[in-house]
């Protein structure tokens, strides 16, 4: 058990235990207050108030310890995150510096060296982005966004990122009609691009992502992005969005990561007026995340 | 050849790390996770010289698998490597059975040093291991008794207090009697001091010895200086002898 569970559980019983003498005292008042029914009355309601105001205090206390956790493990994770790409730089680095290294050599290093630089950015951009997200409820710089185009860009990008075949990401966009959105085209791209790293990330060595762009209704787009990756618990699928929290499951000890990305998401779906939601068979059957925003009607 | 095991998971720094050890000289084992680590060192037991371990594993963490190996008797020599440099962190290394805790990022040739490091404590560990055969507790030649297990020298009815590193080097060069122990090796290896430490404070303990061993002090004839050298116990065989 750790510091905090026990502090969890002590908090229940000292108000399991505060409730259950509230309780005793008002059995009391009213046997003390037998045939007397405005004293009863008025007994029963300031004691009722009373336990309610110790089960929300402790319900609160519990999410505060509980969020606090998060914190610490997204502190944990970002300490991470940053320091092992410096690390590896400085570690080639100083390889190149101080040995006699080959041409072929030296060429993969630079190769390690540019992909550590990348993910250091790339957690940078994560940071920064939660901040701003949560800073500002209204998108940004607002316009017509032609959605099947910035999805077709983001999966090029995303495979040419991960070093994919170009197959093993598939598009499906309609390419008859534009499905336009009023929106910030640098904030969608994040967000396509967040849930395809997911995809990726969470699918192990063989990547099958299929992602969907279309018109459920005739005032809606959908960005659909489905992975046969190791899937989500049923339990987690909303709580995947909330800022720091990670997905607590077996199998996916190795997938490191800020717990930023699907909250940035989320921020954006909604400062857009839209939403995004996940879904999921359970553990090691894949999941589907839909973006869904409001379509912008043009005449 | 010294075999050195890392537990990493972060195949960039596992990379680089081995192709470092191995321009040093060493054998370098990657094992990816903590499981591997504990399988390699305990089941399979392989020998290392030092383990390179990283807390932030997939699985069972750096803590757990040093705690581990410390529960099942294997005392190899730790060396942390993590991104975790808080205070509390560092001494959650040490409790669960770290020798040495080093933060990244880091720099190679503190690595390297430190690595280096272990590996003679582990010798010296285990050559301290060997002293009490290859050195008796006492030692006597023309009325005087060195006795290391009290720490005195014992000489025409009088006694001298030791210091521990008088003692040591005492010990070190009775062992080595009838050859020549440079001053270096006196500092690095009885003394554990780097080499780069003034020699001339050798100079002054010999100096203080030979008031306790030498009835002359002032023309030794039992701790010999060896010019350019350092210095030589002759034995109490060569002094028959001669």
């Amino acid at each position: 058990m750790t510091r905090r569970q026990k502090a969890i559980a002590f908090f229940v019983a000292l108000c399991v235990l505060l409730v259950a003498a509230t309780v005793s005292l008002n059995i009391g008042w009213v046997i003390a207050n037998a045939g007397r029914i405005t004293p009863i009355i008025f007994g029963v309601v300031l004691f009722a108030l009373i336990i309610a105001g110790l089960i929300v205090y402790t319900v609160f206390l519990v999410l505060e310890i509980k969020r606090n956790e998060e914190h610490d493990s997204f502190i944990n994770a970002v300490t991470h995150e940053l320091k092992t790409p410096i690390a590896s730089i400085r570690l080639y680095l100083e390889t190149l510096q101080s040995r006699e290294v080959s041409d072929a050599r030296r060429r993969e290093f630079y190769d390690i060296m540019l992909a550590d630089a990348d993910r250091l950015h790339h957690t940078v951009d994560q940071v920064l982005k939660a901040g701003v997200v949560r800073e500002r409820q209204k998108a940004g710089v607002r316009g017509p966004v032609d959605v099947a185009a910035l999805t077709d860009e983001c999966v090029g990008l995303a495979i040419l990122r991960h070093h994919l075949n170009s197959g093993a990401i598939e598009l499906d966009a309609p390419r008859d009609r534009a499905l336009t959105v009023n929106g910030d085209a640098e904030e969608l791209r994040t967000v396509v691009t967040n849930l395809l790293d997911n995809a990726v990330k969470y699918s192990g060595s063989s990547v099958h992502v299929t992602v969907s762009v279309a018109a459920p209704a005739p005032d809606t787009v959908w960005v659909r992005v489905q992975d046969r990756g190791i899937g989500i618990p049923r339990k987690q699928l909303k709580r995947i969005f909330n800022r720091f929290y990670r997905v607590q499951a077996r199998g996916l000890r190795n997938i490191k990561g800020t717990g930023l990305g699907l909250y940035i998401v989320r921020s954006i779906a909604r400062a857009h007026g839209g939403r995004v939601f996940a879904q999921s068979e359970g553990e090691g059957r894949g999941a589907t995340f839909t973006l869904e925003l409001p379509r912008l009607i043009t005449q | 050849m010294t075999r050195i095991l890392i537990v990493e998971d972060e195949q960039h720094i596992a990379d680089g790390l081995r192709f470092n050890l191995e321009a040093e000289g060493y054998e370098a084992v990657v094992a990816r996770d903590g499981e591997q680590a504990l399988e390699l060192l305990l089941k399979e037991r392989t020998a290392f010289e030092v383990v390179v371990l990283d807390v932030m594993l997939p699985g069972k963490d750096g803590f757990t698998v040093a705690a581990e190996l410390r529960a099942a008797g294997q005392f190899v020599p730790i060396l942390m490597l993590t991104a975790r440099g808080r205070p509390e962190d560092v001494l959650r290394g040490f409790e669960s059975g770290a020798d040495d805790y080093l933060p990244k990022p880091f720099e190679l040739a503190i690595l390297m040093a430190r690595l280096r490091g272990l590996q003679r404590r582990r010798r010296w560990n285990e050559r301290d291991v060997e002293v009490p055969e290859s050195t008796p507790e006492t030692y006597s030649f023309e009325g005087r008794t060195l006795d290391f297990g009290a720490m005195e020298v014992r000489a025409h009815g009088k006694s001298y207090r030791l210091t521990q590193m008088e003692c040591d080097l005492l010990k070190y060069l009775v062992r080595n009697a009838g050859q020549a122990v440079s001053r270096g090796t006196i500092l690095e290896d009885v003394w554990g001091l780097h080499e780069s430490t003034d020699t001339r404070a050798i100079d002054n303990f010999i100096v203080r010895l030979r008031r306790y061993l030498e009835d002359r002090p002032a023309s030794p004839k039992i701790l010999l200086t060896v010019r350019g050298v350092g210095y030589k116990f002759v034995s109490q065989e060569a002094l028959k002898s001669s």
